[in-house]
């Protein structure tokens, strides 16, 4: 590893101790009343918790949180592109995924982006983009960046909702949400919204133990335009049979329909705040469109306290 | 992708219309591949290498196996490394990627093959492994696109399992001196070699909703008029190893399980034709006149 002179130097090179830890024995993904390892029902999903506008710089920001998946999101734009070579008609999503270093189990280095990051970008940016009405920005740019604060499973869903939660937040028009929503099969148990642990080839989960290796194993990520049931995103991976694939896909789907409301109230208690920040509004239209709502404390620019 | 080339909106529309009534431009029906045409061992200094020509599309593939160390959280197993190369050399593929344009390509192209191979039965990787936690086989898939003629994931896998397929890893004798120093001895024999198994590798089937109906392999007319499409990796025995969609439209859930049905249907038999062509080729023996670029 090459040294890099813009940042401190530490030790060239150092492994996670969990490394070095005896493996677990395999353990079955559900207990015999059909609980999960948190006492859930395999399909019930975490205690999420969302708030869109809690960033004041950025002219949409959200916050979303499914137990111990912790994922923050901000847009900014639309903005001019400034390369000229490529024109458009529509505008362009861009999306910036980090994945803070002490996110999971392991370190991972702070470095620019790696494939895996690059590529998770690439796969909020697909699922957006049918969700955003790209048409109504030419020659624009939308900036979104994701960071995972701390990845528990599913940050790749939660980054999906948070990003279009933001960009509602942001006021970009856009024909739906699009909620993300993961499961986990493992022979014949598919487990939805599953945690760091029992998603698949994860630390601490015996993968590749003879008896596992038997069944079949997979993870799938979906995400969904809820109001006009469309599928923008889906990733999966892992071996797996068709028709439980299929099964799959309608359990993640109906996943995130659930989610759904949750989001609207998130958005609605967003617009409310905003709203109500200024004291005592003007007659007239109160405040002004929910892309404002960025400015969570105080005034809106051009209004004076009397 | 999609401005690789500009089609009006008439175009499109005759398009869109001919897949509706199960038309496509060159005269196929929605469930047939395009021409392929594959040679392996086009290269000498590799390891195992094919050539696949998808209509327009033209990849190389070159697999070396060199001698690495383990990973930590899976020691006792070799490993693959896919590299795609969109960028430098096959700017001669199309202008576009010239410089960075290709970055985001190959990147998606990569992924696409690691996710495919990450299921854990596709190779037998603890056969790659020579000492463990000290040194193993590493497997570098180096995939050069040559020319773009859309499709080229599922051009690119195919390659892939054909260089596999044509890979021979020379064989290892492990040796101990009586203060317990091992020794690795490579077989000079080039006929003693170890061969892969490529039952459980996967090809990808790319399906691109056109209109109301999916095709399979577009072109890149038909690639202009898709907007939304589906990456299904298939093995051999129909299990499904990976998914994905691409392009920036959405896709209705029932659809989305058509596709999948579908893309098992295709890739099955599509594996049934290449393993023929491949054990064709490999009965052949050195009589085989390789023809390489001069075809």
């Amino acid at each position: 590893m090459p040294f890099d002179s813009r940042r401190l130097q530490g030790p060239e090179d150092s492994q996670s101790p969990l490394l070095f830890c005896a493996p677990a024995a395999p353990r079955a993904l559900l207990d015999g009343r059909g609980k999960r390892a948190d006492g859930r029902a395999p399909d019930e999903l975490r205690a999420s918790f969302a708030r869109a506008g809690l960033l004041s710089q950025a002219k949409g920001s959200a916050y979303v949180e499914a137990k111990n998946t912790k994922v923050l999101c901000a847009v900014h734009g639309p903005r001019e592109v400034l390369r000229r070579e490529d024109f458009s008609m529509s505008g362009r999503l861009y999306c910036d995924f980090r994945v803070a270093p002490f996110a999971g189990a392991r370190r991972c280095e702070a470095r620019p982006p790696g494939g895996d990051e690059r590529e998770a970008a690439l796969a909020v940016v697909q699922a957006l983009e049918a969700a955003v009405r790209l048409h109504r920005y030419p020659k624009a740019q939308i900036d979104v960046f994701v960071t995972v604060l701390e990845d528990d499973g599913g940050a790749l869903g939660a980054a999906v909702t948070a990003a279009s939660l933001a960009l509602a937040d942001a006021g970009i028009e856009m024909y739906d949400l699009a909620v993300g929503c993961s499961a986990r099969q493992a022979g014949a148990v598919l487990l939805l919204d599953p945690s760091a642990a029992e998603e698949y080839g994860r630390y601490g989960e015996p993968a590749r133990g003879p008896s596992v290796q038997a069944e079949q194993h997979g993870g799938l990520t979906v995400a969904l335009l809820p109001s006009l049931d469309q599928v923008s995103g889906l990733v999966c991976q892992g071996e797996w049979d068709e028709q439980v694939l299929r099964q799959a896909v309608r359990e993640a789907v109906d996943g995130a329909q659930r989610l759904y409301p949750l989001l609207q109230q998130c958005l609605l208690r967003a617009v409310r705040r905003s709203v109500r920040a200024p004291e005592a509004p003007p007659a007239g239209p109160p405040a002004g469109p929910p892309g404002d709502a960025g400015s969570d404390a105080g005034i809106p620019p051009g209004e004076s306290e009397p | 992708m999609a401005a690789l080339l500009m089609l009006s909106e008439a175009e499109k529309a005759f398009i869109v219309h001919g897949v509706q009534d199960g038309v496509r431009g060159d005269g196929r029906g929605c469930e047939d591949f395009r021409v392929v045409e594959l040679e392996t061992e086009v290269v000498s200094n590799t390891s195992g290498s094919a050539r696949l020509r998808l209509g327009q599309t033209d990849v190389l593939v070159g697999v070396k196996a060199e001698l690495g160390s383990p990973r930590l959280d899976c020691p006792d197993e070799g490993y693959l490394e896919f590299f795609v190369d969109c960028t430098t050399s096959s700017a001669n593929a199309t202008p576009e990627f010239e410089g960075r344009g290709g970055e985001d390509l190959s990147l998606e192209i990569s992924s696409a093959l690691q996710r495919s191979f990450a299921h854990a039965g596709c190779l037998d990787l603890r056969s790659l492994c020579i000492l463990p936690r000290q040194q193993c086989w590493v497997l570098y898939v180096d995939v050069l696109l040559l020319e773009y003629g859309g499709n080229v994931f599922d051009a690119a896998s195919i390659a892939v399992k054909a260089a596999l397929f044509n890979t021979r890893i020379p064989t290892v004798h492990v040796s101990e001196d009586e203060e317990g120093v091992r020794e690795i001895e490579l077989s000079d024999d080039p006929y003693d070699c170890v061969r892969l198994e490529v039952a459980r590798v996967p090809c990808i089937v790319t399906l691109s909703k056109i209109g109301q109906r999916h095709v399979v392999d577009a072109s890149l007319e038909e690639t202009c008029c898709c907007r939304a499409s589906l990456m299904v990796s298939v093995t051999a025995a129909g299990a499904i190893t990976g998914l994905r969609k691409a392009g920036p439209g959405s896709l209705h859930p029932d659809s989305v399980c058509h596709m999948i049905e579908t893309g098992k249907r295709v890739g099955v038999s599509l594996h049934k034709a290449l393993d023929a062509v491949l054990q064709h080729e490999e009965s052949q023996g050195t009589k085989r006149e390789k023809v390489g670029f001069l075809g």
